[in-house]
C-alpha cells in the first residue's frame, strides 16, 4: 500500500527553504551594495557640486570687481551675464537631479524590507518539524498543509500592509505643488 | 532680519539641496535628521518656516506636525510638506494635521523658493 511520502515533503519544503533563503540573502546584499554606492556616489557628487559652485561664485565676485572697475567692455559684460544665466539654470537642474538618490533609496529600502519579509516566510517551510504518527498520516499533513497556508497568507498580507509604496514618480520631472 | 527655515528630512543629500536652495535666497536654514529632532530643534528656536518630509525614522512629518500644533509657539507657523507623497489621501492628511501646502518631490528650487517668499515674504 502506497503511503504519504512524509519525509520526502518535509525535504522538499526544507529544501525550498534552503535555497530560496540563500538566494534571497544574495539579493539582500547586492541591494545593501548598491545603496551604498549610491549613497557613496551622491556624497562626492554633492561636494563637488558645492566646490564647483563656491568657484564659480568667486569667479562671478571677480568679474563684478572688473565691472565696477569699467575694465570690461559692454559686450564683455553682456557675454559674462549670459554665461551667468545659463550656469544658474544649470545649477537648478543638478539640484532637482541629486534628489534621484533620496527616491531610489527609499524604493531599495522598501525591496530590503521585502525580501527579509519573505525569508521570515520561507522559514515556516523548514520549521514543522515535530513528528507525524503513522495511522494519521493523512489528517496530520492535511493540517501541516493547511496551517502553513494559512501562515503564508497572513505573513504575505501582514508585510504588504507594512510596505505601502511612498514613490510613485517615474521620472525627475518636479512635481505638483498645492498650498491649502 | 534674516528668516529662519527649519528643514527636516531624513536623506542627507536631500536636506543639504534645500539648505543651499534656501541660503542662496538669503534665508538661515536648520537641519534635522527626523521628526523628533526637528520637533526639538523647534522647541530651542521658534523657526519661520516649516519644511519637513513625512517618512522618516522614529517620527514621521505628519506626527512632527501634531506636535508642533499643540506648542503654543507654531501655532502660525507656516508649514510646509516637501514628500515623495502624491496620493490626494496623504494631501488630505496633511491638511487636517495642520500643514499649509504639499510640496511633491523632486522640487525646482526656483519654484521652492517662490513659494517660501509667497509664505514668508523674502
Amino acid at each position: 500500500m502506497n503511503t504519504l511520502p512524509i519525509e520526502e515533503l518535509r525535504a522538499l519544503l526544507a529544501a525550498v527553504s534552503k535555497h530560496g533563503d540563500w538566494h534571497l540573502l544574495e539579493i539582500e546584499t547586492d541591494l545593501q551594495q548598491t545603496m551604498f554606492l549610491l549613497n557613496e556616489a551622491i556624497e562626492k557628487l554633492s561636494a563637488s557640486f558645492m566646490q564647483v559652485h563656491q568657484e564659480l561664485s568667486a569667479q562671478q565676485a571677480e568679474l563684478k570687481q572688473l565691472q565696477q572697475a569699467g575694465r570690461l567692455q559692454a559686450e564683455e559684460e553682456a557675454r559674462f551675464a549670459a554665461y551667468q544665466t545659463r550656469i544658474g539654470h544649470e545649477v537648478d537642474r543638478v539640484i532637482t537631479g541629486m534628489q534621484f538618490q533620496d527616491m531610489t533609496n527609499q524604493l531599495l529600502q522598501r525591496t530590503v524590507n521585502r525580501v527579509n519579509g519573505l525569508k521570515a516566510l520561507l522559514q515556516e517551510l523548514s520549521s514543522h518539524q515535530a513528528p507525524m504518527l503513522a495511522e494519521d498520516e493523512y489528517e496530520e499533513i492535511k493540517r501541516f498543509i493547511m496551517q502553513l497556508n494559512q501562515q503564508f497568507h497572513q505573513g504575505s498580507q501582514h508585510l504588504s500592509g507594512h510596505l505601502r509604496k511612498a514613490v510613485n514618480q517615474q521620472d525627475l520631472a518636479t512635481g505638483d505643488i498645492d498650498l491649502f | 532680519m534674516t528668516k529662519t527655515i527649519l528643514t527636516v528630512d531624513d536623506s542627507g543629500s536631500l536636506r543639504q539641496m534645500v539648505a543651499f536652495s534656501l541660503k542662496a535666497a538669503g534665508y538661515d536654514v536648520i537641519q534635522a535628521v527626523d521628526g523628533q529632532d526637528g520637533l526639538n530643534k523647534a522647541k530651542e528656536k521658534t523657526v519661520d518656516l516649516v519644511l519637513t518630509d513625512q517618512n522618516m525614522p522614529i517620527m514621521d512629518g505628519l506626527t512632527l506636525i501634531g506636535n508642533l500644533r499643540n506648542l503654543a509657539s507654531y501655532q502660525k507657523v507656516p508649514i510646509l510638506m516637501l514628500t515623495t507623497e502624491s496620493s490626494d489621501e496623504m494631501k488630505a492628511k496633511g491638511k487636517a494635521a495642520g500643514a499649509n501646502g504639499w510640496l511633491v518631490k523632486p522640487f525646482d528650487p526656483k519654484r521652492l523658493i517662490e513659494v517660501v517668499q509667497k509664505v514668508i515674504g523674502a
